[in-house]
């Protein structure tokens, strides 16, 4: 008998929440590097342009998160609780690791930090933190 | 929480992906209730006691030790 699964209802809306978010972030980078660059590449540091740049990040920002909740809301209840967990971790640890990496320049261990090394804090502690508890609730 | 699910499964000749999406949720939220590593959401304890048509109770029991 040959077995012939059809796409479920949930994979079927998760890979639409997929793509929209992945446009999303995509339109999210591209006017972060617009609004960065611009002035200086583009446009010649013209005030309301750079305004406009800021205008166009701000909707695509929204437009990100807008579109995350959505894929969220398209998870099913142990992919959503795992990515809760994973956000409630990895808001601990950037408070803990940025209040941190503020103390350094004081402590004259760093010269100054660079206010981006959090995003990557962030990042790595999401990821990491989403595979370990999926990991520990389905592995064998 | 305790759960008969594997065995409520196998009596109807289920795969796990079967009930998965029989129940609109992933393979591995049935293998993680299987094997009491998640507790699902009431709406979901439900839905999985509807779908076997047994009380919630026959189907879920809570840990006593």
């Amino acid at each position: 008998m040959i077995n012939i699964r059809t796409e479920t209802s949930l994979q079927a809306g998760l890979k639409k929440s997929t793509f929209q978010l992945f446009l999303a972030t995509g339109a999210w980078v591209s006017s972060t590097a617009l609004m960065s660059f611009g002035p200086s590449a583009l446009w010649g540091f013209d005030t309301a342009v750079t305004f406009l740049a800021i205008a166009v990040n701000t909707i695509a920002g929204g437009f990100m998160l807008y579109s995350f909740f959505k894929h969220l809301k398209n998870m099913d209840e142990l992919q959503r609780q795992t990515h809760l967990e994973a956000m409630a971790l990895t808001l601990g640890i950037t408070m803990v690791l940025t209040v941190i990496y503020g103390a350094l320049p004081q402590a004259k261990v760093l010269a100054s930090t660079q206010p981006a090394n959090v995003l990557f804090v962030i990042g790595i502690s999401y990821i990491l933190s989403v595979i370990t508890l999926w990991l520990r609730r389905t592995n064998a | 929480m305790k759960n008969r699910l594997k065995v409520l499964r196998a009596d109807r000749d289920w795969t796990q992906a079967d009930l998965a999406d029989r129940l609109q949720v992933t393979r591995q939220t049935i293998n993680a209730i299987e094997k009491g590593k998640y507790d699902p959401s009431l709406p979901l304890a439900f839905k999985i006691a509807v779908l076997f048509g047994l009380p919630i109770e026959e189907v879920f029991s809570p840990n006593t030790d």
